[in-house]
């Protein structure tokens, strides 16, 4: 009591003495905390909008498809092709993005794009097919045969910082005119002419709804609704409206309204995919009609622009007719302010909405690939950098592959469900398809379900690998021709190696047979486990571990004699390498699934460049590439030739492991090489052999594909007519002779007793005649 | 023929039996085998193979077709493709954007990767990009295509000597350029 009263007494004494100086000091002190508050905004406000506004997912691309006369490429695939980029089949091609087709001829208008080595411009393009390839490219504007060609890339994936947040920037200059107009027509006609808030925008829009009778116009100028999605939290109140009004005039101070109109086109909030907000009018497009903005139609701007009132009220698949009224509005508007002729708006109100097809579009069509490029990526760049600084990925994927062992995939195991081992859904696949040439990944699965992006067994289901380690064996053999060629006998009775430790080991073969004294080429063709452990023995287990090496197999091997009949653990990707080294002629080449980077403004940042080096003697990879067509031909990859023309070379290797657990196959044509596992996760058998079951995947792949050619022998390679059951020198005339690679001066010089001519007695002969 | 299969019936007639045992487990359901074929077709596991599979399948002691001797390919024109990008990445070696010269070369390499040249190209490529160790790796693999082509193969040994000189492999440049003359 007694403090109150004193302090009422001490207030009533300044009332009297200095009577108004409080309310100045109060007043100073508001006004000085109210500029430093607006300052303060200010900072906010220049420092956000200047420095790097949006965190940009990386875009990760599929190879561009080259047109060029002489390509493989059928006029389905072709189409195929178009429809993944959306061009849009029509009567007449007028602009980018379109194509018609009149039996085996197209007429495409492709799309400009920027690739690592510079823009592609826009080409007028006739391409004619004959059979399953481009027989003719030609440009429609110069008249003029066109030497070669690409399409834009299919946009096969993103990489998303973690607020989810998507949009595909925009610069205004590449806004089309009649779409800004429409947004300002509608969101805010005083845009021009405003100071950042328009007092009397809020009385205009009362009046434009109750002509319109409907909500058309809010009473937000573009600036605050900027300023609301940019700095500012959706909650309402009083404060935030100060906050907003402040921060808006701050902004039309600082920067000039054609930069404020392009930050609004790429901030606003235009829809929702799932976890992904779609953001901007960049973005909104290709969301809403699966193609860049510049290809899209008066009608078609309308929607986007009517939508940023309410992107999920006005969803044009969930309600459409609101979203149809909606647009028609726009449509309205745009006509009474001479934007569009009352023709082009009546023709354009009468168009369905138009939209592409729904459903989430932000899964990453192929997540196994997009994970091994993202682990390539990290090699390089911080996540931060993947996710947010909109880095332009160019990837080796070819689609056209990529959809061919998906289909064969699910179809494959689909057929083995219900098979022992096979029990519904537990048998798991992997695959990996490259260019034998250069090394860059086609395509990629990582289990059964091709659109599942967990566990990816491509990767990182490292499993035994079974005889595919054999040609490995083999090629350490021959890489001796004074010791060893495709026609030195073999032998595969029983064997019993004691090692130095006393372990005794026992291989035995699949069939549980042994075959006696067997050419080399015939012991691998048939993968008998007896004759290979005695030539592996023989040759000793570092040399065929150093071999490995060689050939690109990176972990540690085990000297274990148990390693050359398939004891070592790899997964897919990793019997890629290794057989890419074959299927490239003897060079070791790093398995690629990236060849550039490009920053966000489309400068270069880096390639990823082909890289080939020497692991094999050319001479002897001929003959162990000649040894794996023998297994496809005769051995036991034999069902190859059920399905794939008798024409088509194709060397391979089938594996199996124990208890048929693994079934594996590797096989590769003249310019691609598919390796494919099937197995189950829980390591449990699968009733498969490397030839009823991977094998099969890999045959129905590479007949719908296609392939080329093995590479031809090089000069130190001769062939011989070969008695397979002597292992010596024969001729046509014998029977069963066959014709063998040999590098040259280490074929056998002894004649076998079936040549013609002057030659031993023939005991065999004289018996029966 | 020319069969070693027809010929010593024991094995394949034994490996056929174990593929079909296994097979059998795998898909209880056998198709008639056709009159006169011995022994019955192997049949794939599975009801989701296509139609046309599920045609009785050729058994496995049929007579393999041979493993063809191969024969050198008559030098075939290059396509304007490839003929095309080796110009542009003359133009951008020759304008001193290695980079680009180099991708173009890549991209000839994926349109026709059996080319010599083009590999030989890609080798002067690295060598002025300052790399003689890819350089050389490069010209080797322009060697290893470039059967039957000495004056090819004589100008990847030259350009394997330089690489080699540039790596202060004075010996290797000789033996290099040794092999480059007996090309000649």
């Amino acid at each position: 009591m007694a403090k109150r009263r004193k302090r009422g007494r001490k207030k009533t004494r300044g009332k009297t003495s200095r009577r108004h100086f409080p309310w100045i000091k109060l007043t100073l002190a508001l006004l000085l905390v109210l500029a430093g508050y607006v300052v303060w905004l200010d900072v906010q406000v220049t420092s956000q909008f200047a420095g790097k506004r949006w965190s940009l997912p990386a875009r990760v691309y599929a190879r561009p498809l080259e047109l060029y006369a002489g390509q493989t490429i059928s006029a389905e695939q072709f189409v195929t092709e178009l429809k993944a980029l959306h061009y849009r089949p029509v009567k007449s091609v007028q602009q980018a993005g379109q194509y018609s087709r009149n039996r085996n001829t197209f007429h495409v208008v492709t799309r400009p794009f920027s690739f690592w080595d510079g823009e592609s411009p826009s080409k007028n393009l006739r391409v004619t097919f004959s059979g399953a390839s481009i027989a003719m490219l030609a440009n429609r504007d110069s008249g003029r045969a066109e030497s070669l060609a690409r399409l834009d890339p299919v946009l096969v994936g993103s990489f998303y910082p973690a607020h989810n947040e998507d949009r595909v920037l925009l610069q205004l200059d590449k806004v089309p005119v009649s779409l800004t107009d429409a947004l300002i027509a509608i969101e805010d006609r005083g845009f021009y002419r405003h100071q950042g808030i328009a007092p009397l925008a809020i009385v205009r829009a009362l009046w434009v709804n109750l002509r319109a009778r409907g909500v058309v116009q809010g009473g937000s100028t573009l600036t605050q609704q900027l300023v609301k999605n940019f700095f500012l939290s959706s909650e309402r109140s009083l404060v935030r409206k100060l906050n907003e009004a402040i921060m808006s005039i701050l902004l039309e101070l600082h920067y000039e309204k054609d930069e404020i109109l392009e930050a609004y086109l790429n901030e606003v909030y235009l829809g929702q995919d799932g976890q992904r907000s779609v953001h901007g009018f960049g973005l909104a497009s290709y969301f809403y009609f699966e193609r860049p903005l510049a290809e899209l139609r008066v009608d078609q701007y309308a929607l986007l622009v009517g939508l940023v009132k309410g992107p999920s009220y006005y969803n044009p698949w969930k309600q459409p007719e609101r979203a149809r009224a909606r647009r028609n509005l726009v449509l309205d508007v745009m006509r009474d302010m001479s934007l569009i002729s009352a023709e082009e708006a009546t023709s354009a109100k009468a168009r369905q909405l138009g939209v592409g097809s729904a459903g989430r579009k932000a899964i990453n069509t192929f997540p196994a690939f997009l994970d091994l490029v993202r682990r390539q990526l990290q090699r390089d760049y911080r996540d931060d950098d993947i996710t947010s600084e909109g880095l332009s990925i160019f990837t080796t994927l070819d689609p056209q592959v990529q959809w061919v062992l998906e289909r064969v995939m699910t179809a494959r195991l689909d057929g083995l469900d219900g098979t022992p081992g096979g029990e519904r859904g537990k048998l798991e696949a992997a695959a990996v398809i490259t260019a034998a040439g250069n090394g860059e990944v086609l395509a990629l699965a990582g289990g059964r379900d091709p659109k599942f992006a967990g566990f990816n067994r491509a990767l990182d289901a490292v499993r035994q690998v079974g005889s595919l380690v054999k040609p490995a064996v083999y090629l350490t053999a021959l890489e001796q021709p004074d010791r060893y060629t495709l026609a030195t006998l073999l032998d595969d009775s029983p064997l019993t190696y004691t090692a130095r430790n006393g372990d005794v080991w026992e291989p035995g073969n699949y069939d549980k047979l042994n075959h006696g004294e067997v050419p080399l080429y015939q012991a691998l063709a048939h993968s008998y486990n007896i004759s290979t452990a005695r030539l592996g023995l023989a040759l000793g287990v570092g040399k065929v571990v150093q071999t490995l090496k060689r050939l690109g197999v990176e972990q540690h091997l085990n000297p274990y004699p148990s390693l050359m009949l398939g004891a070592v653990e790899m997964s897919p990707l990793q019997v890629a390498r290794m057989y890419q080294t074959f299927a490239s002629g003897g060079f070791a080449t790093p398995l690629r699934s990236i060849t550039a980077v490009l920053a966000a403004d489309k400068t270069p940042l880096q390639r990823y460049p082909l890289d080939v080096a020497a692991a094999v003697q050319p001479g002897p990879n001929y003959l162990i590439t000649t040894a794996m067509q023998h297994v496809v031909r005769e051995g036991t990859g034999q069902a190859i030739y059920h399905v794939l023309p008798a024409e088509q070379a194709v060397a391979g290797k089938t594996g199996t492991t124990d208890d048929l657990r693994d079934s594996w196959f590797a096989g590769f044509t003249g310019d691609r090489l598919g390796v494919i596992w099937i197995g189950r996760d829980d390591n449990q058998p699968t009733g498969l052999t490397g030839s009823s079951g991977a094998l099969r995947i890999w045959r129905d792949v590479f007949a719908a594909t296609g392939g080329t050619d093995l590479q031809p022998p090089g000069d130190d390679i001769e062939y011989h007519w070969i008695d397979p059951v002597s292992g010596l020198l024969a001729d046509e005339s014998c029977a069963d002779a066959v014709q063998l690679p040999f590098i040259r001066g280490s074929a056998p010089i002894e004649a076998a007793a079936c040549m013609r001519g002057p030659r031993p007695l023939d005991w065999f002969e004289e018996l029966f005649n | 023929m020319k069969s070693y299969i027809t010929m010593r019936p024991g094995i394949p007639v034994m490996a056929t039996l174990v593929v079909l045992v296994l097979n059998g487990c795998a898909a209880p359901t056998y198709y008639p085998p056709r009159p006169g074929t011995q022994p019955p077709p192997v049949i794939e596991p599975g009801g989701g193979v296509p139609v046309e599979e599920r045609q009785p399948l050729p058994p496995l002691t049929r007579p393999s077709v041979p493993v063809p001797v191969p024969q050198q390919p008559v030098q075939r024109p290059q396509p304007a493709a490839v003929v095309a990008l080796l110009d542009t990445a003359e133009q951008q070696a020759n304008d001193g954007d290695l980079e680009a010269a180099a991708a173009s070369l890549e991209r000839a390499i994926r349109i026709d990767p059996r080319n010599a040249v083009l590999w030989y190209h890609l080798a002067t490529v690295r060598l002025s990009q300052g790399n003689p160790a890819a350089a050389e790796q490069m010209a080797v693999k322009s060697n290893s295509l470039a059967t039957g082509n000495t004056a090819q193969q004589a100008r990847n040994w030259d350009l394997i000597a330089r690489a080699r000189r540039s790596r202060d492999d004075e010996t290797g440049a000789q033996e290099a350029e040794r092999r480059a003359r007996a090309l000649r």
